[in-house]
Parts: C-alpha cells; sequence; structure tokens
C-alpha cells in the first residue's frame, strides 16, 4: 500500500506537471480510473488549483485585469503558475514576481507600460498590507540642536512606497478604477512618474511626487541623514523647500520618526 | 481525555458571542457595505488567511464590522490532512492563525479535512483528499490535536467535497469524521454543497452520509454553489462556490435541519463574488426553510 507521504508526493507532482497524460500521471495506480481516467482525474484538481491561485491574483492586479481583458488576464496568469507555485497558504504573499514575468511575456510586449503597471499594484498591495507605524513624540525634535539634526535620520512609515517608471502609470491606474472618468488619450512616451504612496485610515493614498520630494522621501528610505538628504534633494530640483515638504509628510503621517 | 482547549480562560467577552440562524461569508467587496449600512445579518464568517497581517487595510475593515457582528472563523490552509505532521511551513501558518484569533476572537473556528501542503516545499491552494485509512486517521488526529492544543480551543472539521475514489480507502467518510470526533473532541462543519458534489461524483447516497454523521458534533453548515464541468464523457461536479445554491442542495438541507435542528448556518460564496443582494436572497431561502421545519416541529 502506498504511503499517506508518498501518495501526496505523487499528489503535488502530478498536479505541478504541467500536461497531463495517461503514461505520466503519477498517481494512476492510486485511484480508481473506471470513469475518468487519471490524468483526466487530476487534471481536475490541477484547473481548481490554477483557479483559486488566479482569483487571488485578480485581487492584486484588477488594473491589469481591465487592461488585457478576463479571459487574457486568465490565460496569462496560467501560465506564470505554472512556474511560480506558491510555497505557502498566505496568498497574500503571492504574485511579487508578476511584473518581471510580465517584461519577458512575448505576448504583451507591445504594452510596454504594463509591467510597471504591475509591479505599481503590487506595491499596492504590499502597502496595504504593512504595518502601522509606531507614535513618535515630535516635541522631542525640538530638543535637538541644529547641528545634531543634520545628523538625524528620519524614518518612513512601513506602508510608504516610492515608485519611478517611464510611463504615466499614475494615470492608466486612475483610468482603470471603478467609475472613474476617462480621459481621451494618455500621452504613454515621455511621461515620467514619480510616485508615492501610503496609507492614511482604511485608504491607500497615491500622490506625485516633484523630483526634490521624490529625492528627499528617497534618501530617508535609503537611511541617509537629514544633511545628505537636503543636498540630494536640492540637487534635483532648484528651489525645492526642504521645510514645507518636511512639515507636510511629517502631518501626512509618512515620516513617522527619526533616529540619531 | 481533558483536552487543554476545554479549560481555557475566555479573556474578550465578544468570544462568548452565540451565533444562531444564517450568516453570510464576508468578502472585500462587501467590507463597505456591513461597515455603513450595517446590513441585517446575524453573524459572519471570514476566511482568516486573508486577515494575518493585522495592521493591514483588510483586518482594519474588519474590526470595524468585527464590533457589530459575531463571526465565525474559516482556515483553508492548516493542512490538517497532510502526512508530514512536523511541517515548518504549516507550523509558522498556525502561529499566525494564532495571532488572527487571538484578536478576532470568533466564536468558532474551522478547517476542512483535507490537505494543501507536501514535504513544506509545495503548497497547492486546493481542498485534495485523502483515503480513508487507518494511517491517514491517526495522522489528521495528530494535527488537530496539535491545532487545538496551540488555539486553547475546539476547532470544526468541514467535510471536503472530492472529484475522485481512492482504490485504498477501506472507511466510510462519515466513519472517518466521526472518529475523528471521538479522537480529539472536535466538532463537525457540514458542508452541504461538499456531500451533494462527493455524492454524485462517487455515487453515494447524500442523505444516507448525513444520517450517519454524529448528531451532537454538527455546529455548523454551509450552503454553497458548484459548477458542472464535462470530462472526458461524464458530468463532473465541481465545489467552485461560485454559484447560487442548487435545489438538490436545498433539498439535502431540509433533511438535515429535520435531523440536526437550527444550526447556524452559512451562505457560502467564493469565486465571481456577485452583490450583496445576491447573497440576502439565498440567506433569506434558508431562513423560510429554517423556519418551515421548526414551526412544523412545534405543531
Amino acid at each position: 500500500m502506498t504511503t499517506l507521504a508518498k501518495l501526496q508526493r505523487n499528489f503535488i507532482s502530478d498536479c505541478l506537471s504541467g500536461k497531463l497524460t495517461e503514461e505520466n500521471t503519477r498517481l494512476a495506480k492510486d485511484i480508481d480510473t473506471q470513469s475518468i481516467s487519471a490524468s483526466g482525474l487530476m487534471g481536475i484538481y490541477q484547473t481548481s488549483a490554477i483557479g483559486n491561485i488566479i482569483n487571488s491574483m485578480k485581487l492584486t492586479y484588477p488594473v491589469i485585469e481591465k487592461l488585457v481583458g478576463d479571459v487574457f488576464f486568465r490565460a496569462m496568469c496560467k501560465q506564470y503558475i505554472l512556474s511560480h507555485w506558491p510555497k505557502t497558504a498566505n496568498m497574500d504573499d503571492y504574485g511579487s514576481d508578476f511584473a518581471h514575468f510580465l517584461s519577458e511575456f512575448e505576448h504583451v510586449n507591445h504594452l510596454i507600460y504594463l509591467e510597471d503597471v504591475a509591479r505599481l499594484e503590487w506595491l499596492f498591495h504590499q502597502s496595504s498590507l504593512a504595518n502601522d507605524a509606531l507614535t513618535t513624540d515630535w516635541k522631542l525634535l525640538a530638543k535637538v540642536s541644529e547641528s545634531e539634526v543634520l545628523k538625524l535620520k528620519f524614518e518612513l512609515a512601513p506602508s510608504v512606497v516610492l515608485i519611478k517608471s517611464d510611463f504615466p502609470i499614475e494615470k492608466i491606474w486612475r483610468m482603470n478604477q471603478l467609475n472613474a472618468p476617462q480621459e481621451e488619450t494618455i500621452e504613454i512616451l515621455d511621461s515620467e512618474t514619480l510616485l508615492l504612496l501610503y496609507r492614511d485610515g482604511f485608504k491607500i493614498e497615491m500622490k506625485s511626487l516633484s523630483k526634490g520630494e521624490f529625492e528627499l522621501l528617497g534618501s530617508f528610505l535609503y537611511g541617509k541623514t537629514f544633511e545628505q538628504a537636503i543636498k540630494i534633494s536640492t540637487d534635483a530640483e532648484n528651489d525645492f523647500s526642504i521645510q514645507v515638504a518636511l512639515n507636510k509628510y511629517i502631518e501626512q503621517g509618512v515620516v513617522c520618526g527619526f533616529a540619531h | 481525555m481533558l483536552c487543554a482547549f476545554l479549560v481555557m480562560k475566555i479573556k474578550d467577552p465578544r468570544a462568548m458571542q452565540d451565533i444562531q440562524g444564517v450568516g453570510i461569508g464576508l468578502r472585500h467587496r462587501h467590507f463597505k457595505e456591513f461597515i455603513e449600512d450595517k446590513p441585517n445579518v446575524p453573524w459572519l464568517e471570514v476566511h482568516t488567511e486573508n486577515f494575518f497581517s493585522q495592521d493591514s487595510t483588510a483586518a482594519k475593515y474588519l474590526r470595524e464590522i468585527r464590533k457589530v457582528y459575531p463571526m465565525s472563523a474559516h482556515c483553508v490552509g492548516l493542512s490538517l490532512g497532510s502526512a508530514n505532521t512536523t511541517c515548518p511551513v504549516r507550523e509558522q501558518h498556525l502561529q499566525k492563525l494564532k495571532r488572527t484569533i487571538d484578536w478576532l476572537q470568533p466564536t468558532l473556528v474551522s478547517d476542512h479535512l483535507s490537505w494543501s501542503a507536501s514535504d513544506g516545499v509545495h503548497y497547492l491552494p486546493d481542498l485534495l483528499p485523502i483515503p480513508f485509512t487507518e494511517e491517514a486517521l491517526k495522522i489528521v488526529t495528530q494535527n488537530i490535536n496539535r491545532v487545538q492544543d496551540v488555539l486553547q480551543r475546539q476547532i470544526l472539521i468541514e467535510n471536503p467535497s472530492s472529484y475522485l475514489n481512492f482504490l485504498e480507502s477501506p472507511l466510510p467518510e462519515y466513519e472517518f469524521l466521526s472518529t475523528l470526533v471521538e479522537n480529539t473532541s472536535c466538532g463537525l462543519l457540514l458542508d452541504l454543497n461538499n456531500v451533494y458534489v462527493s455524492a454524485h461524483n462517487q455515487d453515494f447516497d447524500p442523505l444516507n452520509y448525513i444520517e450517519n454523521i454524529p448528531l451532537a458534533a454538527v455546529k455548523e453548515m454551509h450552503l454553497a454553489g458548484y459548477s458542472i464541468d464535462h470530462i472526458e464523457g461524464k458530468d463532473v461536479y465541481i465545489d467552485t462556490h461560485g454559484q447560487r445554491v442548487y435545489e438538490g442542495v436545498w433539498q439535502l438541507y431540509q433533511q438535515a435541519i429535520k435531523r440536526f435542528g437550527a444550526i447556524p448556518t452559512l451562505i457560502e460564496w467564493d469565486s465571481d463574488v456577485p452583490e450583496l443582494s445576491v447573497l440576502l436572497e439565498e440567506k433569506s431561502k434558508a431562513d423560510v426553510i429554517v423556519n418551515n421545519i421548526i414551526n412544523e416541529q412545534v405543531k
């Protein structure tokens, strides 16, 4: 008799094997195949599992689904799944490589912005899952001496994401939300986008950034000192007001703390 | 055996909330309606795996909804039928589940008589069948005991839907479930759609099945829809939870209410989730069936 462990190994192997045939179906000798062949039966489970993963991907990538249509989205996801089976039962973690997959998926080569839109949707999803920021007593900042302030490292909330794209991914994303007003045309080329995502209560906010803002927050993200962040952001944008930007991001909870 | 979960201390009064009547599975697209409109539904069921990130947007919605509605927690990832009982992936999953259960404080917690992880390497997001053997009985018993010990509470085991018969499966499914109840003091979640689907696919009598389920063990029932696939000339019922409840399942529900009484029942819809009004219509149908049978029994 086949042990349960071996039977389960064979079961998984059949479901992950891609195209099933009677010759390659390892579970064949353990199941009743009088009415339906072993490959037919295992195909039911393979299809069901793939369908469950696609349902999860539809929640993470609704704009990609809308852009390519339901039928194509399902077919595209199936190709992805066959080479990226989940490792855990937590489907919130699934689909991180989808943007990269799209960049190499020849059937969508003409949709040159698709990879970046997928990246935006994955990061939006991650932002929605992030931990809340710890509270900071900002009065303590006033007690830091002027020379020490420059050495501080400001911290960003866990939900903060910065995205840079050569395409107008924010416009594309907004146009494909439920009940969104339709713009007549979107200029795809020469539309560099700098974006900030962060969670405010129940909602993920998406804001366009200037170059100075992007570099300031990016500097904080990569652990630069305040002095370094000032230099990088003012180099990127003439007349960039650090004070205005910092106050705004502290108020919004984007900058959530500081460390010496 | 006096299991640890029987002597647990209830820290949160919400855990004492009873769930009664016909509830609905809470899905993402209905979050705002439950917060803003507070539809008249006696209780809700959530898939716990969708709320493992405790600060997530989804978890924030759930915390708001939880203030109003009693809840049951339905799990899909414990893989209770996995032969590898010490798989670290499953253990991590169990710890995440415990954290979620601790803040959600649901009245009931359930998972399936199925498996989805093998050797800790691969995970298939589906409820895969096990053969009903003495070996499997020992393994599932061990796994249920582990979960109940960690969660410090009873869990309910849901009967699976199945599309195949194992050649070596000597115990009837209802006997396997009954023995699990005896071995672990777990309860049962009787999914009538699954009974109906499996009965069709495996050619057994669904009424005989529910008549052999231990009366006192059933704490919850599920109703859902299935789809029909045509495979090699055969109609196979697939447990998609993406349709209205079929007439045959409603009839089985009447028999189940007669046998088990007005057990809390859930309208479950997982794929292509429709507008809330559709789920409320299905709930109303179940309410009518329960009320009619209870009224008849009173007469």
